[in-house]
């Protein structure tokens, strides 16, 4: 059986199977503690348990001494849980996050509509006050017939907390895709639990806005964009959408109109894919050699937030460095899959967040 | 699943930073530059020193309780073993030449290691590396302390424990990791925290602490591996402040970044130069082994290396110049250099042995595609001349890397049969080389390495005693006869053979 662990200081609440460690929770959840060894020696990971039962596993007497136990200390790498806990970690606090509680949540499909030839929208109607949000934030959404939820970020501002807009890219061979395509119907009752992620906008920094979407990556950024834009940002935002083909581009018209109406947000829309024959006079490639060139290779003194498939994160971090802006400045949105899970942890402790 | 928020406490970051600010200052009688001459000569340019985060986190009142708690139950365990006659419990006393190798070679780096950091402390202005380095330099002056009180338990029965900093000092063959220090110290503290906190800390380290350590454990040396593990939870914030010196150089400025490769591609080969010594101790010196040196070089540097310089590949910098060269090597410097040894077993102040039947099985299957056809037969005629009352030992004295300072007994990288010359002339002089690595140190930097102090030479020179063996060996401090030879005959073996005959009869 499993059992719930709050992580303060940030508050979030995770669940932690039996006989999973604390940190391999933790990271599988997208929650970066700070670790090493990974093995119980170096005590990177030391965790305040401020309640609940541990067990500290194979944690050394030296990286984790006995009064040290008596403290209510534990190495996130070795404990696991006896019962629900919480724990204080090392984690920096963040500002821009409104810790807003998950909740659950059942909604009726109003509308489905074709976004292109394999992304549909599908839209909610949730009752009384909806789902409170940011920005950027995703749902855990469960599909008929499939064990576990299906993660999808919420592309309708904050500002429209009854009717939630999902993008979903049919990925083949995909069991919950599939099904959301082909046998979701207009009201058909959904639920889901939200909202999850860290991935929303930090306001606070007051730096120019970078936004890197690719495909239906778009979900995010979109919601981002409008709830700004919404509150009357004036900084500078910049939405750049890689696709491969025009067929493949969505939501142009409402971008262009957006950039007409608001002098400080820019939207460069790009295709990786086609020839001049598909009548595209706009920006073609990469769309991280696209960004690059916008901004002449420089990018120092923004704030990055990227959101798309994993090749075109990297890629775009990789830009983005190559331009002077790091880690502190870089935001990306993960859905972290067990299988991811095991990559992060095969990764060196060089970068926590990207 | 609905969870409430509570109301926020501080984070531990803004917690450290109340409890630590204030601690530097800009200078007002003496320039800054004037207070600090030697954060800017190497090239590195810092734009705002205050981005530096704080790997640690430790203040100084929590450094010394979780520290004085480390060293009790440490101390704890060393007297146990002494009490109990800890020595008696290890599988076999040619283990104890690991130890010796470890307190002359490793543990007086600890006491260097304590004065770089040190130095390099002093000489940044940014309080967040200060500091860092401050807290380094007493553990490592920790570290060296109690490697010598846990070992200097065998110094009771076994021989060449006697002197570890005067032979450290002046020994042939420890003059590698001394070379290796006193390069690194003699840097500026940009690059010896490359050298040391990144290379040797972060990338090499568990290539050195981890065989010995589980050497220790696998052969019963229950002391050894208690401050194995009371030195490890100390490594962590080591190993942190590694990464962190490197992400604060690269990302202040691009034109660091030329630089920081440079260092990288210097203190892997450095650091791997030495570990060949490390190499041999893992695949010959242990009587009950862990895994062999190549496994190591795969598991910790290619694969974990590997990781790490992916993600460093964000930054433009590539893998080690000749991380290539290495893994070409790996099947074979152990075999390279346990073979100097034997030649020069005569010199030393451990014992060598050749390997037995079982051994030799050991190494042929871990070494598949070179233990049989190159090393066995080398072997098999040692042996056989041994027997004929033979015993080879090399009696010149032999050529030095410049660099390295080992003996020139490595081979082509794409031909282990052949012994890898380089050299380089500079004002003159001739300068020979093991390796490509070696010789592309030189030359960038030939004024310094110019002044190595090479034992050979030292000798040539008449500086190290007199002209005969002897004499050196005096000089040296080695107790001949006892701490030098074969571990066949040795009073070593003597004793190991008499302690367990007294067991098995006391048993039967």
């Amino acid at each position: 059986m499993s059992h719930q662990l709050t992580i303060e200081p940030i508050g979030e609440t995770i669940e932690v199977e039996d006989g999973q460690t604390i940190l391999d929770a933790c990271l599988r959840n997208g929650i970066y503690v700070p670790y090493q060894c990974g093995h119980g020696l170096c005590s990177t990971c030391k965790v305040d348990v401020l309640e609940g039962e541990v067990d500290h596993g194979d944690a050394s007497m030296f990286a984790l001494m006995d009064f040290e136990r008596e403290e209510g200390k534990t190495l996130a790498c070795c404990a696991t849980l006896e019962s629900d806990a919480t724990i204080e970690a090392d984690i920096e606090e963040d500002e821009d996050a409104l810790y807003l509680p998950v909740g659950d949540f059942e909604g009726e499909v109003s509308e489905i509509v074709d976004l292109t030839g394999d992304i549909k929208g599908i839209y909610l109607d949730l009752p009384g006050d909806g789902i409170a949000f940011q920005a950027g934030q995703y749902i855990n959404l469960e599909i008929p017939g499939l064990e576990h939820p299906r993660a999808f970020s919420l592309a309708n501002p904050p500002s429209e907390p009854n009717r939630i807009e999902l993008h979903v890219r049919r990925v083949e061979g995909g069991a919950g895709t599939t099904y959301l395509h082909e046998k979701l119907k207009v009201g058909d009752k959904l639920r889901f639990a939200g909202p999850f992620g860290r991935f929303f906008v930090r306001k606070s920094f007051e730096k120019p806005m970078i936004f890197i979407a690719g495909g239906s990556g778009l979900s995010s950024p979109k919601s981002m964009v409008l709830d700004l834009l919404d509150e009357g940002c004036a900084l500078p935002i910049t939405l750049f959408h890689g696709v491969r083909t025009r067929d493949d581009l969505y939501f142009e018209d409402l971008f262009r109109e957006l950039e007409r109406k608001h002098e400080n947000f820019t939207y460069v829309p790009a295709l990786s894919e086609g020839d001049d024959s598909d009548g595209w006079t706009g920006a073609r490639g990469f769309i991280n050699e696209v960004a690059e060139r916008h901004f002449d290779g420089r990018f120092a003194g923004h704030q990055a937030y990227l959101c798309g498939p994993p090749p075109m994160i990297e890629a775009s971090i990789r830009s983005l460095m190559k331009g002077r802006l790091f880690e502190k400045d870089i935001y990306t949105e993960k859905f972290v899959t067990q299988a991811d899970g095991e990559v992060a942890l095969a990764r060196s402790p060089l970068f926590k967040r990207i | 699943m609905s969870v409430a928020t509570k109301a926020r406490k501080l984070g531990l970051k803004q917690r450290y930073a109340l409890m630590t600010r204030g601690l530097g200052w800009e200078t007002t009688y003496q320039p800054m530059d004037t207070v600090f001459p030697y954060d800017t000569y190497e090239g590195i340019k810092i734009h705002d020193w205050d981005a530096w985060e704080d790997p640690f986190r430790l203040t100084m009142d929590a450094y010394w309780k979780y520290q004085s708690e480390k060293e009790r139950k440490l101390y704890a365990v060393i007297d146990s073993f002494a009490q109990n006659n800890g020595h008696l419990g290890i599988t076999d006393a040619r283990y104890v030449n690991a130890i010796k190798l470890f307190l002359t070679g490793v543990s007086p780096l600890e006491y260097q290691a304590h004065r770089g950091f040190a130095h390099a402390g002093r000489h940044f202005r940014g309080v967040g590396p200060r500091i860092a380095c401050q807290m380094q330099s007493i553990d490592e002056l920790r570290h060296a302390q109690t490697q010598v009180h846990a070992m200097s338990h065998y110094n009771k029965y076994f021989d060449g424990f006697h002197d570890k900093t005067h032979m450290h000092d002046r020994v042939w063959y420890l003059s590698v990791p001394k070379s290796f220090f006193d390069d690194a110290m003699t840097a500026g503290p940009f690059e010896f925290l490359t050298a040391i906190s990144f290379s040797f800390e972060y990338v090499l380290t568990n290539l050195l602490f981890v065989p010995f350590m589980s050497g220790a454990a696998y052969n019963g040396d229950m002391a050894t591996v208690t401050f194995g593990f009371s030195a490890q939870s100390d490594e962590a914030r080591h190993m942190t402040l590694g990464l962190e010196v490197i992400k604060f150089m690269l990302e202040q400025d691009e034109g660091n970044t030329p630089i920081v490769q440079r260092w990288m591609d210097k203190w892997f080969w450095r650091g791997y130069r030495l570990l060949a010594l490390v190499a041999m101790m893992m695949d010959y010196m242990l009587p009950k082994r862990i895994m062999s040196w190549q496994e190591a070089w795969e598991m910790y540097f290619e694969e974990a290396g590997g990781a790490l310089f992916e993600d460093l590949s964000r930054y433009g910098i590539r893998p080690p110049k000749y991380h290539e060269v290495a893994a070409k090597e790996k099947d074979r410097i152990s075999h390279e250099a346990w073979g100097i040894f034997y030649n020069y077993t005569h010199a030393a102040a451990f014992h060598t042995w050749l390997p037995n039947e079982d051994e030799m099985a050991w190494l042929s299957a871990k070494y598949p595609k070179t233990f049989d056809k190159i090393y066995r037969p080398r072997y098999e005629q040692w042996a056989k001349m041994k027997a004929e009352g033979k015993r080879f030992y090399n009696n010149t004295l032999p050529q030095l890397c410049t660099t390295c300072q080992i003996p020139m007994g490595f081979t082509e990288p794409d031909d282990p049969t052949t012994i890898c010359f380089r050299s380089s002339e500079y004002r003159g002089e001739r300068y020979h080389f093991c390796s490509d690595g070696c010789k592309d140190i030189f030359d960038y930097e030939p004024e310094k390495y110019i002044q190595s102090w090479l034992p050979v030479h030292q000798i040539y020179q008449g500086n190290c005693g007199g002209a005969e063996l002897g004499q050196v060996l005096d000089w040296y401090h080695i107790n001949q006869g006892a701490d030098n030879l074969d571990y066949d005959g040795s009073p070593d073996q003597q004793l190991w053979d008499k302690w367990m005959s007294d067991r098995k009869k006391a048993a039967s």
